[in-house]
Parts: C-alpha cells; structure tokens; sequence
C-alpha cells in the first residue's frame, strides 16, 4: 500500500519539478545562513528554471519521460548505467584531486573522504545485492 | 539480438505505439528491441511472444546475436 502509494507520487509529473524546486529553497536557505544571498538566489532560479523545463517537456518528450515518470524496463538499465558512469567520474575527479593536492603537500582530506565513502558505499552495495541474490 | 518483433507487428498492422501501450513500455524501447539494440527482460520477452502467440524461441534468435 505505502508502496504503491509512494510509486503513484514518484510517476507524477509534477514530482521531478517540485524536487527541483525543494532542492532551490534548501540551497537558496543554507547560502542565505552562510551570508551570500545573492548566489542562493541565483540557485534557486536555476534549480526552479530547470524544474520548468522538464515539467513542460515530460508531455512532449519520450526522453523526459522516461527519465522522470514513464520509466519502464530500458530507461532503468539506462539510468542505473549512467549512475554508474557518473559514479565512476565523481570518484575519479577526487581522487585526481586527491593526487594534487597531496603532491602540493596539502592534507587532500575532503578528496580523501569522498574516495573512501566512495569505495566502502561500493563494497557494502556489492556484498548487500549479493546477499539478496 | 536479431528478432521477429518487427515482422509480426506490421503483420498486425499495429504502430509502434500501439505494441508500446500494450506491452506497458516506451515506443522507443520498441524500436531498440526492433533493430536488435537492446535486448528485453525475461518477462518483456515472454509478454511480447505471449502477445504474438509464438514462443520465445521463435521470436529471438541468439543464435545469430
């Protein structure tokens, strides 16, 4: 039932928009406490701007749709690939990073910590999917 | 994988679309099944011969993959 429900909300073509939006008023607060209201401002704009775009093309685009509401089989292989790819550059941007900045002799610590959440998220995901078979 | 998706459709006289509604997917992953880019899972693959009333075998050929 929570499911079903939670499923019925995430194909809702408003749902990507409004997360969107969300993620602005949280990125827009947090710059705001931090002192640099303008550039939360500028965050939320882009944030709510791309939430407009891909509410107007979720009715024209089969490609919007199948990255927001009308995921079926071939846009999740597709989506859990370009996760995996993306994954993949996030971890080797860091630890490019890393490699500088250590080399620099700076400490390399946020790169550091990405690489290791990065590496045991992967090994915990691995022996978890292995688990359920 | 090469298939029979293609022929069996138009010997229906049925639209990408239609076949897409029916087998609850995107046109889009019907034209990839089609022209052998993507192959379907287990279950898309039995609906889609149940829906042609052929076998699985009939409609896929891995042989020729």
């Amino acid at each position: 039932m929570i499911k079903e429900r939670s499923q019925a909300i995430c194909r809702s073509r408003w749902f990507t928009p409004l997360i969107c939006v969300a993620a602005g008023i949280v990125m827009f607060a947090v710059s705001w406490l931090g002192g640099q209201f303008a550039g939360g401002l500028i965050s939320f704009a882009i944030l709510a701007a791309f939430g407009l775009v891909i509410l107007l093309l979720t009715g024209r685009s089969e490609t919007v749709r199948g990255l927001t509401v009308g995921r079926d089989e071939r846009f999740a292989q597709l989506d859990l690939r370009a996760t995996a790819v993306s994954g993949m550059v996030v971890l080797l941007a860091a630890l490019v990073a890393w490699l500088v900045a250590t080399a620099r002799g700076q400490s390399g610590s946020p790169y550091g910590w990405l690489l290791a959440v990065g590496g045991l998220a992967y090994l915990v995901a691995f022996a978890f999917f292995r688990w359920r078979g | 994988m090469k298939n029979l998706v293609r022929a069996l459709r138009t010997q229906r006289n049925m639209a990408q679309g239609q076949l897409a509604e029916a087998m609850g997917v995107s046109r889009q992953t019907i034209n990839s099944i089609e022209t052998g880019r993507y192959t379907p899972s287990l279950p898309l693959a039995l609906a889609l011969a149940r829906y042609f009333g052929v076998t699985v075998e009939e409609m896929f050929d891995d042989q020729g993959a």
